[in-house]
């Protein structure tokens, strides 16, 4: 168990002679993640980020307001390209193979990514026809019963609450089964029971799935996570398998780095 | 999984979900109707004081390109709106897919649109200007130049929107970009136009050299728009 001054040495912060190429292509890693740099104008917003995970990992992502931690999730996703660096989604590099890569990917972000406009179940059979879903209409359904919305399947999204918004957007974002599933702080403004169905989603999705959840929540984190990942100005704090950190160590070396990032 | 779903597969799902949208929240066709008709009225105010004092088949062409530019503009801001509001723009973009084709479905959707307002319009710019005068035999075939008009407006309209959508004033921005792009089909358009209504002299000769001008300008735009949207929308 250590603090910020240990995690930031060579054993727990992942370098390039640390995940050779051959790390980075291995089979068994469900996400790679080589130097990867992201600027937008002078600043850096990511800065040689370096980190694997292997196939069923969950990584919670930490960092104070401006760390990077939604440039990476971006990057990660294909949304955004990056300067330098590669990104290897279950081997495919997702600069080489964007669209091969896309299909793995699953992401929850702030936005619902929803059409109000539509309803509960025309928006799932969206995503699900664009995704090539086998059987869309089943799917869709299976999809509104895990997140208890079948009985406002028929309802136009304009007239849901930001909880059950919440709820169809995390069923749109596994509507196609993803192998990696990309979580912008997934929790927040959700209702107790909209937390429960998710957590029961997340827990039913865990096997051979792997997970990158942004968070401000260190204690959820913590109990959710299997690796930890702390960022601060764009860099890697510390990386590494849960139980190599302490919560309340963690916690002191977060709100140092937060108030670095405030300075 | 099924498979990856063909181009024309994803082309049908997207449009299918615009015109699903749109004819239930007519949020477009409306606004650029209402738009339209107010920009109908405003002539109609304007032109009433010199009545006498010139021909309006002369300048009806224009007139009615002014309101089919004016018009498209309100809509083509609309069009990506929608799809900023929630996000869903980004949904859209992680799909495994040619990127090519979202400006292809969003370009055939918005050229929907903008048809079934001029369609709606051109009556009721008839019935406001043209009842007084008399068109030429070959009025009918302004059909032509409508429907190749708006294809380009469509076309450079979609391209431009998603440049802005993402810009500071984007109404501003699209209307200064868009109207001098647009320019040499609006002069093509409105010739054309003015040809089939006069019926005047050699009217065919200008009306199929602009005509013909106004497809190349269609063409060319329209693969730029395809080749370049990846580009564009990954920005």
């Amino acid at each position: 168990m250590s603090t910020l001054s240990t995690y930031t040495n060579s054993d727990t912060v992942p370098t390039s002679s640390a995940h050779d190429d051959a790390t980075i292509s291995s089979p068994h890693a469900a996400l790679a993640v080589l130097e990867l740099s992201k600027r937008f104008g002078n600043r850096h917003a990511l800065s040689n980020i370096t980190f694997t995970l292997p196939q069923g990992a969950f990584l919670a992502v930490f960092g104070a307001n401006g760390a990077g931690k939604t440039t990476l999730l971006r990057v990660l996703s294909t949304l955004l390209r990056p300067d330098a660096g590669s990104v290897r989604l279950c081997g495919i590099d997702v600069r080489e193979q964007p669209e091969q890569a896309r299909g793995t990917i699953g992401l929850i972000s702030h936005n619902s990514m929803l059409y109000p406009d539509l309803t509960a179940e025309e928006n799932l059979l969206f995503a699900a026809r664009l995704y090539g879903v086998a059987n869309p209409h089943e799917r869709a359904l299976e999809m509104l019963a895990a997140v208890e919305l079948n009985h406002r399947r028929m309802d136009r999204v304009r007239g849901f609450s930001h909880g059950m918004t919440k709820r169809l957007a995390i069923a749109r974002a596994l509507i196609h089964d993803p192998e990696l599933v990309l979580m912008d702080e997934p929790y927040s403004g959700l209702d107790a029971r909209a937390m429960r169905v998710f957590d029961s989603l997340i827990n039913q999705a865990r096997q051979n799935r792997t997970f990158v959840m942004v968070s401000h929540d260190l204690e959820q984190g913590f109990e959710l996570a299997t690796h930890i990942l702390l960022l601060a100005q764009g860099q890697v704090m510390a990386f590494g398998e849960k139980d190599r950190f302490a919560l309340a160590d963690f916690t002191q070396s977060y709100l140092q780095t937060a108030a670095v990032e405030m300075v | 999984m099924a498979g990856r779903p063909s181009a024309f597969a994803h082309y049908r799902i997207l449009i299918g979900k615009d015109l699903r949208r749109e004819f239930r929240s007519k949020e477009m066709l409306s606004s650029m109707g209402i738009y339209a008709l107010l920009v109908l009225i405003v002539y109609g105010a304007a032109l009433a004081q010199t009545e006498r004092a010139f021909d309006i088949l002369q300048m009806s062409g224009g007139l009615f390109w002014a309101l089919v530019i004016f018009t498209s503009l309100l809509g083509l801001n609309r069009s990506f709106a929608a799809e900023k509001e929630q996000g869903s723009l980004e949904g859209i973009l992680l799909v495994p897919m040619d990127r090519s084709v979202i400006f292809l479905a969003k370009a055939s959707s918005n050229l929907l649109f903008l048809l079934i307002v001029e369609i709606i319009t051109l009556p009721l710019f008839y019935f406001f200007f043209l009842t007084l005068t008399t068109p030429a035999p070959s009025s009918w075939l302004l059909i032509a130049p409508v429907f190749v008009g708006t294809l380009g407006i469509a076309g450079v309209g979609t391209l431009l929107a998603t440049i802005t959508a993402n810009t500071r004033g984007r109404d501003v921005m699209l209307a200064v970009l868009f109207i001098p792009l647009i320019f040499p089909l609006l002069y093509a358009c409105a010739a054309a136009t003015s040809a089939v209504l006069i019926g005047a002299g050699d009217f065919m000769q200008t009306f199929s050299v602009s005509l013909a001008l106004a497809g190349g300008y269609d063409l060319i735009m329209i693969l730029i728009g395809w080749a370049l949207y990846d580009f564009v929308i990954s920005a």
